[in-house]
């Protein structure tokens, strides 16, 4: 089909009076196809049911990732205990000093500073 | 497959959902050509819109438990199609308005395969070029027309449109497809 009569069977399928699955077979025979390739039902396919997998794969991940945090976080508080306990010895007390590492003495010049006196 | 070919829509949608591979394939080629006309047609020939169809049948997949069966499959499929499509052509639209000039928001590549005749090939260009050149609210009016055949009616209830809307967009959308095939 030339190009200008597939242009005039492109205007007349709009028109209300033409039979519109009738045209659109016209177009498609004039070789407007539009298609996807060969192997398209396989990619949707393979696509769709790897996805199952990969949500068993996700959440093998997250289950991973626990057992870490858990193992992480229990060395975390074995460390905290220990730490009081070494602070408890040395400092014979669980005072807030104690805790920020501060001495008990203040620094006169800081003051002296802040008051002016 | 040969077995799959025979059944009906509504056996192939049930089997789908127990997890047959092979009935969803069915599915997947009956209405990949219909999916191809809806996203060709409104994204243009381009090997990109191949993602877009694919989605389409993974969105239907994950819906098929949503799916009861009053309205066809293929009519459910149409709807997938036209929304991801619409999709598409707002995030290109945003896209392109951040990053390149005006008017180069739809690509026109034609996807072009060895074994086409020429006559084809230029057919097709014709087809996509024109439909391209409308704005999405018509051109998914006239394509749903053009390539898919559907009627009025049927356009109205897939769009989910008023019939005089569908019918007032279609005359306006034909003086549009004749300014533009006047200048292709």
């Amino acid at each position: 089909m030339k190009v200008s009569d597939l242009k005039e069977l492109m205007i007349r399928s709009l028109d209300k009076e033409t039979d519109p699955s009738a045209s659109a077979r016209e177009i498609e025979n004039a070789g407007a196809v539009f298609g996807f390739s060969e192997r398209f039902t396989d990619k949707v396919l393979d696509k769709v049911f790897s996805d199952s997998s990969a949500v068993v794969r996700k959440i093998e991940f997250v289950r991973d990732l626990n057992n870490v945090f858990y193992r992480i976080a229990l060395s975390g508080i074995a460390a905290i205990v220990l730490l009081l306990i070494s602070l408890f010895i040395m400092e014979g007390s669980f005072s807030l000093n104690s805790f920020l590492g501060l001495g008990d003495r203040y620094d006169e010049t800081i003051l002296c500073l802040l008051t002016g006196n | 497959m040969e077995s799959y070919r025979k059944k009906g829509d509504d056996e192939l949608v049930r089997a789908s959902l127990e997890g047959d591979k092979n009935a969803f394939g069915e599915i997947v080629n009956r209405y990949q050509g219909m999916v191809a006309r809806t996203v060709k047609g409104m994204l243009g020939d381009s090997v990109y819109t191949e993602d877009i169809g694919q989605e389409v049948f993974i969105k239907l997949y994950h819906s098929l438990p949503e799916f009861r069966g009053e309205a066809k499959l293929s009519t459910y499929i149409q709807k997938i199609a036209i929304n991801l499509t619409l999709n598409e052509i707002k995030r290109r639209k945003r896209f392109f308005s951040m990053f390149a000039q005006k008017g180069n928001s739809e690509m026109h590549e034609i996807e072009v395969a060895d074994h086409e005749s020429e006559e084809k090939r230029d057919a097709r260009e014709v087809v996509s070029k024109a439909l391209m050149s409308l704005d999405p609210k018509f051109r998914v009016i006239v394509a749903m027309r053009m390539l898919q055949g559907y009627s009025t009616k049927e356009t109205a209830e897939i769009l989910d449109l008023p019939l005089g809307t569908v019918l007032s967009r279609l005359s306006r959308a034909q003086e549009h497809l004749k300014n533009i095939l006047d200048k292709l």
